[in-house]
C-alpha cells in the first residue's frame, strides 16, 4: 500500500470500523482502554492506513516505515488497526488479553515484528524512534519513523532527553504524535502536572510543532503530509481527541481504564452503526 | 585527587598519549575501532565522556558511526535499542555506575528482553575512582545479572581486553563490559589472556585454597597466592570473567578439589561474584570452607584506590588473611 491513497472519507471509514473493533474487545472483556481507543482512531487509520508503508506479506521488510505506540496500552486499537490493515489474523482479536495470547494488554513484540519495540514504561518510545531515525538516514532508507505518545507520558523527563536529540540531529524522518487526551491514571493530565503550551516546548527544541484537532480526519492526514514535506526537522503534531469520541454517551469521560456493561457495549454498537441508541 | 588529575580519571589523554597506544588487543578504543573497521554494524554511542571510556579514535577515524548523545544515559540506551532494531550492533558507553543502575529499565525494556545486540560498556568498576560514592560502582554486576539474556563481563586488566571484546561481539544479544580505566600504557610483555564465555580460567594451580575472582581483584589474588606460598599455603587463582553466563562447573570443582574457596571482587558481596559462586555450590549441594572478598553492604567514599581498598578491605592481603583463617591457619584475621 502507498501512502495517500485513500481519500478523507475512505480514512473515516476506517477509523469507524476500528471504533467498532474497540467496543467489541473492550465490551467482551467489559473493562480496558475503551476511551482512548475511541479517541485515537482517527490517528490510528490517518497513520495506519494513510501513511505507513509496510508489506504486510513481509513484517520485516528493511525499508519499511516503522511506527511505534510508546504507551503500549491502548491495545484494543492497536491490535484492530493490525486486523483491518491485514497484518495480524481478525481472528486473534477474539483472545484479545486472555490468558497466552500474543494480544497482551500492553502490546509487546511477542506478537511479532510489527510491534516494533516493547514499551508500556512510559517515556522510552522517542529514544528508540530516535535510534531507528538516526540509523535509517544513516543507511540512506527512505522510511520514515512514526511514535505515538500519550500526553501524560510527556512529564516522563527521558521524553525531553529524546526531545532533545532529535531535534539536535535534525531528525526530518521522524514524526512524533501527541494523543492529547487529557487522561492520566490520577485524572485531567493539567490538574496532575500543567502540561501547556506542548508545541511551543518542542518547537523550543528545534521541532517542528503543529497542534490540531484529533478528530479531524482532513487534520490528521494534512498535518502528516506536512510532516512528510519538513526534511530538515523532526515534527511533532500535537493532536487534541475527545475520550470516548464517536459515542456521544461515552464522549469526554476521563476514565484511563473503563468499565461497560454488555448494555452499553450494545447502545455504543448501535450508536456506530447508525441506529438510533 | 593528584596533580595529573585528567590522566588519572580519564586514561589516555588525546594528544599525549595519541601515538603511545598499544597493541589493540591490549586497549579497548583500539580493540573497538578495529572490530569496527572489520564490521560495519557496529556504531559508537557517547554520552559525554569520549576521553575516559576510550572512543576518541573512534570518534576521529569514523565518525560517521559515532553518535554523541550528551549527557543523557537514558536516551542513549533508547537510541541503542533503537538502532540495533534497524540492523547496528551498539556499543554504548559511560561510566560503570550511570551505564547500569541509572538506566536500568531502559536496559530492562529495551535491551535485554528484546535480546537486542545492545554492547553496554562501563568504565570505573567498584571503588577505582576518587570521586566518591557518586561514581562507584558497587552493584552494577548484581544488576545485570539479574536480567534475563544479559551477558556480563569483566575482564582482568589490558591482558584481556580484546579477547572481552571478541566475547561481547561473538554474543548475539546483550553484554554488559565492565571495564578498569587505562591508567597508563599496557604492559606490552604480557601474555594476552583468552576468555570465552560461561567459562572460568585457572591462572595458577595450587592445592589447599582456591580465590576466584574478576576483574582488577584477580592480580590481588595473584598477589594473595605469593603471600600464601612464602607462609606455606598453596593457593589455585580463577579468572572468572564471564560472570553471566557463568562457569558453575568450574566453582564447584575447585570447591571439591581444595580445603577452602574464597571468591574476590570489585563489588559488593550482594548479588556478585560471591553470590553466583554460593549459589552454584548450593544448588550442587557441595559444602566448602566459603569466604567472600568484596564491598560490604556499604557505601564507601571517595579517597585513591589503594586506600579504600585497603580501608574496605580488598587488598591482596586482606584475601590471604581470610584464605589463612579458612584453612585453620594461626595468625589470621
Amino acid at each position: 500500500m502507498t501512502r495517500n491513497s485513500l481519500s478523507v472519507a475512505d480514512l473515516e471509514a476506517r477509523a469507524l470500523a476500528l471504533r467498532k473493533r474497540v467496543v467489541q474487545m473492550v465490551g467482551k472483556i467489559r473493562v480496558g482502554y475503551l476511551q482512548q481507543g475511541l479517541g485515537a482512531a482517527d490517528i490510528f487509520a490517518a497513520v495506519y492506513f494513510g501513511e505507513l508503508r509496510l508489506r504486510e506479506d513481509d513484517p520485516d521488510w528493511p525499508q519499511r516505515d516503522r511506527c511505534l505506540l510508546s504507551t503500549a496500552h491502548n491495545t484494543a486499537l492497536l491490535y484492530a488497526t493490525f486486523a483491518e490493515r491485514g497484518l495480524i489474523d481478525p481472528a486473534l482479536l477474539e483472545r484479545y488479553t486472555e490468558d497466552g495470547s500474543p494480544l497482551e494488554v500492553n502490546a509487546s513484540e511477542r506478537l511479532g515484528t510489527l510491534v516494533e519495540a516493547t514499551c508500556g514504561s512510559l517515556g522510552q518510545g522517542l529514544s528508540v524512534a530516535v535510534g531507528m531515525a538516526l540509523s535509517l538516514r544513516r543507511k540512506h532508507l527512505p522510511s520514515r519513523v512514526y511514535v505515538i505518545l500519550g500526553d501524560g507520558e510527556l512529564q516522563e523527563g527521558q521524553v525531553w532527553e529524546a526531545a532533545l536529540s532529535a531535534g539536535g540531529h535534525g531528525l526530518g524522518n521522524l514524526t512524533m504524535i501527541i494523543d492529547r487526551n487529557d487522561m492520566q491514571v490520577e485524572g485531567h493530565t493539567d490538574k496532575v502536572v500543567r502540561m501547556d503550551p506542548i508545541g511551543a516546548k518542542f518547537a523550543a527544541f528545534g521541532w517542528n510543532a503543529v497542534e490540531i484537532d484529533g478528530n479531524s480526519m482532513a487534520a490528521v492526514v494534512e498535518a502528516l503530509g506536512k510532516a512528510r514535506e519538513t526534511a530538515d526537522r523532526p515534527t511533532v503534531i500535537v493532536a487534541r481527541t475527545l475520550a470516548g469520541a464517536g459515542v456521544p454517551f461515552l464522549e469526554g469521560q476521563l476514565r484511563h481504564v473503563a468499565s461497560i456493561t454488555p448494555e452499553d457495549a450494545t447502545r455504543a454498537m448501535d450508536v456506530l452503526n447508525g441506529v438510533a441508541a | 585527587m593528584t596533580e595529573t588529575s585528567i590522566e588519572g580519571m580519564g586514561g589516555f589523554k588525546d594528544e599525549k598519549f595519541y601515538r603511545q597506544e598499544s597493541l589493540a588487543a591490549r586497549s579497548y578504543g583500539r580493540a573497538l575501532l578495529a572490530a569496527a573497521k572489520a564490521d560495519t554494524r557496529i556504531v559508537c554511542l557517547g554520552a559525554d565522556l569520549t576521553q575516559p571510556t576510550e572512543t576518541y579514535l573512534f570518534r576521529d577515524q569514523i565518525p560517521e558511526r559515532f553518535f554523541m548523545l550528551g549527557i543523557q544515559e537514558a536516551n542513549m540506551i533508547g537510541v541503542a535499542g533503537g538502532m540495533a532494531r534497524a540492523g547496528d550492533i551498539p556499543f554504548a558507553h559511560s561510566f560503570c555506575v550511570f551505564i547500569t543502575r541509572r538506566v536500568y529499565d531502559q536496559i530492562a525494556m529495551q535491551a535485554a528482553y528484546p535480546k537486542l545486540p545492545v554492547k553496554l560498556v562501563g568504565f570505573i568498576p567498584g571503588l577505582a575512582t576518587e570521586l566518591g560514592v557518586s561514581h562507584q560502582a558497587i552493584d552494577d554486576i548484581a544488576l545485570m545479572r539479574a536480567l534475563p539474556n544479559m551477558a556480563v563481563i569483566e575482564p582482568s586488566g589490558p591482558e584481556q581486553i580484546g579477547a572481552a571484546l571478541t566475547a561481547a561481539l561473538d554474543y548475539d544479544g546483550p553484554v554488559y563490559l565492565r571495564l578498569s580505566i587505562a591508567r597508563g600504557r599496557p604492559d606490552e610483555t604480557a601474555p594476552l589472556v583468552p576468555l570465552e564465555l560461561g567459562k572460568g580460567l585457572v591462572v595458577r594451580q595450587g592445592a589447599d585454597v582456591a580465590i576466584l575472582a574478576c576483574g582488577s581483584m584477580v592480580a590481588e589474588a595473584l598477589a594473595a597466592a605469593e603471600t600464601l606460598a612464602r607462609r606455606g599455603l598453596s593457593a589455585t587463582v580463577a579468572n572468572m570473567a564471564s560472570l553471566k553466563p557463568f562457569d558453575a562447573a568450574l566453582a564447584e570443582r575447585l570447591a571439591r578439589e581444595h580445603r577452602a574457596l574464597i571468591t574476590a571482587e570489585n563489588h559488593s558481596i550482594i548479588g556478585g561474584l560471591g553470590a553466583a559462586v554460593a549459589e552454584s555450590l548450593a544448588l550442587a549441594g557441595v559444602a566448602t570452607n566459603f569466604a567472600m572478598i568484596g564491598v560490604r553492604d556499604t557505601f564507601a567514599e571517595g579517597g585513591t584506590t589503594p586506600y579504600l581498598m585497603e580501608k574496605y578491605g580488598l587488598a591482596a592481603r586482606h584475601i590471604a588473611e581470610r584464605a589463612e583463617a579458612l584453612c585453620g591457619r594461626a595468625g589470621a584475621l
